[in-house]
């Protein structure tokens, strides 16, 4: 293995341990137990959306409505509990379903009306950010509020569904696990298997890298196009019931920011261990990678427009790695 | 005979070691149609890069009018007075233009071309060129609305406005129906009379046998016959096409044990004649043809990524009516397609991924796939067929062509078929490989039926037992490979002469 | 056509001064031309932003305040486009109103476009935006006041010696009002040690500040007293100290209020224990009545400032307020500002 081989295969690995290495020693508290945890909890909803886009990507799409289906999915379980007054469970099952329709929608449009996914998923993202509002106006939601007819909503958000965002599993030390970053490592690890080690993950790549070869070795390609859908808005919308247990209400907003993290750190997955595709370890490395970076550099009081900065720097580096050294990596 | 307008003298072109014009020699004289037929592979394309300014030849010379012809680009050549329509339509036209922008074009481009964009002046120009060609076209329409015929239409008259003295036309009906290629023959005609010399390619026989006043056949970069005595010895042209110099290997023709797979008064095309045949255990058919006559169409058809317009098939007794190439695979039939890297090969895979992607549902357990069992299943084919590589686990990219083409001929024979499909298996392939693969489906062929479409006559019989030869999209001979009548299976592949000419 | 409509609105005006002579005779009193006749009376709301709790508030306070007054209100939203919102404002002018409210917006683009509203006999009021014109009055919530609110009820909390963490994006004219604030104060107290300053506008911003702030209570876990002058901030900052488990140990002073902003203040236990703010419907009735007053050819003054009130988390306890309407009613300094009031002015609160 010559030094190149070495450096596009473990460069990045070898980047994040450096950081973490160089943080740890620069400020205080980075190298805690509670500092790490931090960390995955702090990426845990972009990592949870981006390893929904990578389905998209692995089929060879891309989803560009994740993050308003995240940010929709928090206005719908604000909506159930506060207006409808519905409990935890039923909160839950109406944003799981949002994600599964918002995914077939997308499916539909992609593979069955053949607008390209860019398009399809950009106009569903635009979709989704006034549907949001509609329900309410516009206002953001929370227990008290006015109601376009003038009523107060006095439904409240469950306990059960708050313990999302806050309750905390004790793990050698007590309650130091976040329910959030428990979900984050079960889903990356099952669609981790699902991508590397089941025969549907195959056929996927598949599709991605040659649909018609894949047709013609009998795969459904349509319908695995259109389950990558859903699996990036059942993804989504997982993030966005975290999204509503962390913040404890509803709020408006596009989640272009969730969008953009979250592609980023897929796009960044590329160049871990050199694989030079879409591939869920590389996007949780990517998600671990900006979450180290940006509170490593929020730590040393570096503003919030260097960090903008230093993800887009790290972002095309990456895909400097993926597209150029490597040797698979084709443009 | 006068002098030729144009005459090419032992043109030579290499790409890396790879010969594909080894000393080519043709001449166009004016007010004469010259076809030049040749097979896919044989040179022809270069050929015509070459003349239009796209490649640089290698050795030999062209002249135009005795003078020395040597374009640095297409625009120098179009200049010079050579002009090209390419086989792809689009190539000749700007989509997003009107007909009249796209007839005046090139005036707007190079020296003198006016700043300003004068709609009028460019209507005025397009009726000009539109009236000399007698183009019936609507100068107003977007080339997007028009039928494919009217964009060629508008693409040769674009190619005449430069008032060439020799034009070339690649494969100009591959597209078009039978109406639409009599509009282009009347055409073509009309300037022949004007006295440009044209250098048609084709290998459609209606329309050599339509247009041609010579024909020259053109095969591994040489030319292998030249026919310009009336009338044209047209089965000639074929044979010297596709070649009768290769060393016989002889075969012994079997013949099949009971109907594995049989076809009932299948139409494959609108206006073609429904046929019907029958496939034996352990045989082998080669379907044979020329490029364009249905083969391909038949292979989906059989392999459910198309339905028939009408007939009906049966697998061991059973309807087979495959919905989806997963109903295919499911009831035995098994499709190796033709262009791996398109249809076959899956680039982000290593070998063994590649081998068992058809079958992985029998290779995996609960849904996960057991790597143990793939690679397991690789190694055996890498080895039954010899395939060259380090292990199972290489990238397919560092494969040869011919042990890619292992790969997916492997790919299909790890599992047992009913009917065992190959469209053009020896396409791209090193003769060595050709020879090991047809070798190991004549061995392997007992417990089903082997149908393999080809359109080298070498390859068919080589390897099959018997001998289909389709044209216009039905089957019209049928030979078994056993002192076989060439001079008819010839005359069969250059087809009937061509019914209702206009 | 135009027929239809005027008589329509004057019937519609006419109903609504009806019920405003059963339900407050005190109103009935002349008013100046030419409110006197207020169905003719016809005026143009110029939006920039509208998405969000903020501007939904300043929307139902101008409305109530036209209401009020009887006045014909037309609402054009730009959405963020500055373009549009000149356009917008020459829209206006053909449409043939008297008066112009300007809400927030960027001052190269509307600079121009106040004074043609200006030029073609329009009164013109602006809402956060400076237009740069002698002729239109400002109408401000007092930036500074509410950062200064907020930060004297910290000193009398926490005495005049702590240390800070504190959140600011630079670049939005608010925020950089409310930063001379703080920075004044820092200048005046040295016992105020910044240990940290960050701050972030990714949506949702809640989320992205309280990941930042866990960063900075991780790196900072002795900070007595985080300063977050904007309320989505303040969300943020107190996610991440509930979730560093530090809520007994810090408080949060911030600025503007909400719904959500009360509940969460209430929560037993919470850190955040003040915010002042300027209530967004006054603004809005502010803005109307400034325009009025400027339509009745008075003179409401160069700046308009509506003052802020400071809302203690004790205040919302002991008062058991639960959203902005048992606010308003139940602390009246919130509800009205006594601003731009002129006797002949209708109060749109009293009903």
């Amino acid at each position: 293995m010559t030094l190149r081989d070495f450096a596009i295969k473990y460069g990045f690995i070898a980047l994040l341990v450096g950081l973490i290495v160089f943080f740890t020693l620069a400020t205080d508290g980075f190298g805690s137990p509670q500092a790490a945890v931090f960390i995955f909890q702090s990426v845990a909803i972009t990592g949870v959306l981006a390893l929904g886009v990578t389905a998209t990507l692995v089929v060879g799409g891309f989803d560009l409505s994740i993050g308003s289906v995240a940010t929709t999915a928090m206005m719908a379980a604000a909506y159930a509990m506060v207006v409808l007054e519905q409990n935890a469970l039923v909160a839950v099952a109406i944003c799981l379903v949002i994600g599964v329709v918002v995914g077939l929608i997308n499916g539909f449009l992609i593979v069955y009306m053949r607008v390209p996914d860019l398009l399809a998923t950009l106009g569903m993202m635009f979709l989704l950010v006034g549907l949001q509002r509609i329900p309410t106006e516009g206002r953001s939601i929370a227990t008290g509020m006015t109601m376009p007819d003038g009523s107060t909503a006095e439904g409240t958000f469950s306990a059960a569904f708050l313990a999302l965002g806050r309750h905390r599993f004790d793990f050698f030390m007590p309650n130091l696990i976040p329910v959030s970053v428990v979900v984050l490592l079960v889903l990356a690890v099952l669609i981790w298997f699902f991508l590397e080690y089941t025969r549907f993950g195959r056929m996927m790549y598949a599709v991605g890298s040659n649909p018609k070869a894949a047709e013609l070795a009998g795969a459904p390609v349509k319908a695995y196009k259109i389950w990558a859908y859903v699996i990036s808005g059942v993804f989504a919308s997982i993030g966005g019931i975290l999204l509503a247990a962390r913040l404890g209400r509803g709020d408006i907003a596009s989640g272009n920011n969730l969008l953009l993290d979250s592609v980023a750190a897929a796009l960044i997955g590329f160049a871990v261990l050199g694989a030079a595709k879409p591939n869920a370890f590389g996007t949780a490395i990517g998600a671990l990678f900006v979450g180290v970076l940006l509170q490593g550099l929020t730590m040393m009081n570096a503003p919030y427009y260097t960090q903008d900065f230093v993800k887009g720097a790290v972002l095309v580096v990456a895909l400097v790695f993926t597209f150029a050294l490597s040797n698979r990596g084709r443009a | 005979m006068a002098d030729p307008v144009f005459r090419i003298a032992d043109l030579r072109k290499s790409f890396g070691p790879t010969q594909v014009l080894g000393g080519v020699s043709l001449e166009l004289h004016a007010g004469e149609v010259t076809v030049l037929m040749g097979a896919n592979g044989a040179g022809k394309s270069t050929l015509v890069r070459i003349v239009s300014g796209v490649y640089t030849r290698d050795g030999g010379t062209i002249t135009l009018d005795g003078q020395d012809f040597a374009p640095a680009s297409p625009a120098e050549a179009i200049r010079a007075g050579v002009v090209t329509v390419h086989q792809n339509i689009n190539d000749g036209v700007v989509v997003a233009l009107d007909v009249a922008t796209n007839l005046t074009l090139d005036r707007l481009n190079g020296a003198g071309a006016k700043f300003l964009f004068n709609p009028r002046r460019v209507r005025r120009q397009a009726q000009e060129v539109a009236a000399r060609m007698g183009l019936d076209v609507d100068l107003d329409a977007e080339i997007s609305d028009l039928s494919l015929a009217d964009r060629q239409m508008v693409a040769i008259a674009r190619a005449m406005a430069h008032e060439p003295k020799v034009l070339i036309l690649d494969e100009p009906t591959s597209s078009l129906s039978s109406a639409e290629a009599n509009r282009l023959f009347a055409v073509v005609d009309r300037l022949r009379a004007h006295g440009v010399a044209i250098l048609y390619i084709s290998h459609r026989m209606s329309d050599i046998r339509r247009l041609a006043d010579r024909i020259v056949s053109l095969r591994d970069g040489r030319i292998t016959g030249m026919f310009e005595t009336k009338p044209l010895d047209y089965e000639g042209a074929v044979n010297a096409m596709l070649g009768q110099n290769m060393h016989r290997a002889q075969i012994a023709a079997r013949d099949g044990d009971g109907a594995v797979f049989s076809v009932e008064n299948l139409s494959l095309a609108a206006h073609s004649r429904p046929f019907s045949m029958k496939l034996g255990d352990g045989e082998i058919v080669a379907v044979t043809g020329l490029v364009g006559v249905g083969k391909t169409a038949f292979a989906e058809t059989l392999f459910g990524v198309r339905r028939p317009l009408g007939g009906a098939m049966s697998l061991r007794g059973k309807p087979y009516a495959p919905r989806s190439t997963a109903d295919a695979i499911a009831a035995g039939v098994f499709l190796v397609a033709k262009d791996r890297a398109e249809s076959g090969i899956v680039k982000d895979f290593n070998l063994y991924e590649n081998m068992s992607l058809p079958f992985l549902d029998r290779l995996s357990r609960f849904g996960v796939a057991r790597r143990r069992a793939e690679r397991a299943v690789a190694r055996e084919a890498i080895a039954d067929l010899g395939i060259v590589c380090r292990s199972e686990k290489d990238d397919m990219a560092t494969l040869s062509g011919g042990n890619q083409q292992k790969t997916m001929v492997a790919r299909w024979m790890s599992q047992p078929a009913s009917l065992f499909i190959l469209d053009e298996p020896f396409q791209g392939v090193d003769i060595a490989a050709r020879r090991d693969i047809a070798d190991k489906l004549r061995a392997s062929a007992a417990g089903r039926a082997t149908l393999i479409f080809v359109t080298e006559l070498d390859e068919a019989l080589e390897t099959a037992d018997r001998i289909l030869v389709m044209s216009e999209h039905t089957v019209v001979g049928e030979h078994r490979n056993e002192d076989v009548d060439i001079d008819r299976l010839l005359a069969e592949i250059a087809g009937q002469p061509m019914r209702g000419a206009a | 056509m135009n027929f239809t409509r005027r008589t329509l609105g004057r019937l519609a005006i006419g109903l609504a001064a009806a019920s405003c002579l059963i339900s407050a005779p005190a109103l009935a009193q002349e008013k100046p031309a030419p409110f006197d006749k207020p169905g003719d009376v016809k005026i143009a709301l110029v939006r920039y932003l509208s998405t969000g709790d903020f501007f939904q508030a300043y929307l139902s306070g101008v409305e109530a305040q036209a209401k009020a007054l009887g006045v014909d209100l037309r609402v054009l939203d730009s959405r963020q486009d500055a373009a549009l919102q000149a356009d917008m404002v020459d829209q206006a002018i053909a449409l043939g109103v008297q008066g112009i409210i300007i809400q927030h917006g960027l001052t190269e683009s509307m600079k121009e476009a106040a004074q043609r509203a200006v030029d073609a006999g329009i009164k013109v009021v602006a809402f956060d935006v400076n237009v740069e014109n002698e002729k239109i009055p400002q109408i401000e919530q007092s930036d500074r006041d509410l950062a200064r609110l907020a930060l004297e009820q910290a000193i009398k909390d926490n005495g005049e010696s702590w240390k800070a963490g504190y959140v600011y994006v630079a670049g939005i004219a608010p925020l950089d009002r409310r930063d001379e604030t703080w920075k004044e104060f820092k200048a005046k107290y040295s016992g105020i040690n910044e240990a940290a300053m960050f701050g972030t506008l990714d949506n949702p911003i809640a989320n992205s500040v309280a990941n930042q702030a866990r960063s900075v209570l991780t790196a900072n876990p002795d900070i007595q007293v985080m300063f977050a002058p904007y309320d989505e901030f303040a969300k943020g900052v107190k996610i991440a100290v509930d979730e560093a488990g530090l809520s007994s140990d810090i408080k949060i002073y911030s600025a503007d209020i909400s719904t959500s902003d009360i509940a969460a203040m209430r929560e037993p236990g919470s850190a955040w224990v003040a915010t002042a703010a300027t209530n967004p419907a006054v603004v809005g009735q502010v803005s109307v009545r400034a325009l009025a007053q400027l339509l009745a050819g008075e003179d409401p003054g160069k700046q308009v400032i509506v003052p802020p009130t400071l809302i203690t988390q004790k205040d919302l306890n002991d008062n058991d307020i639960k959203n902005m309407e048992e606010l308003s009613a139940k602390m009246p300094q919130f509800a009205h500002a006594d601003v731009a009031m002129p006797a002949w002015m209708p109060n749109p609160n009293a009903k």
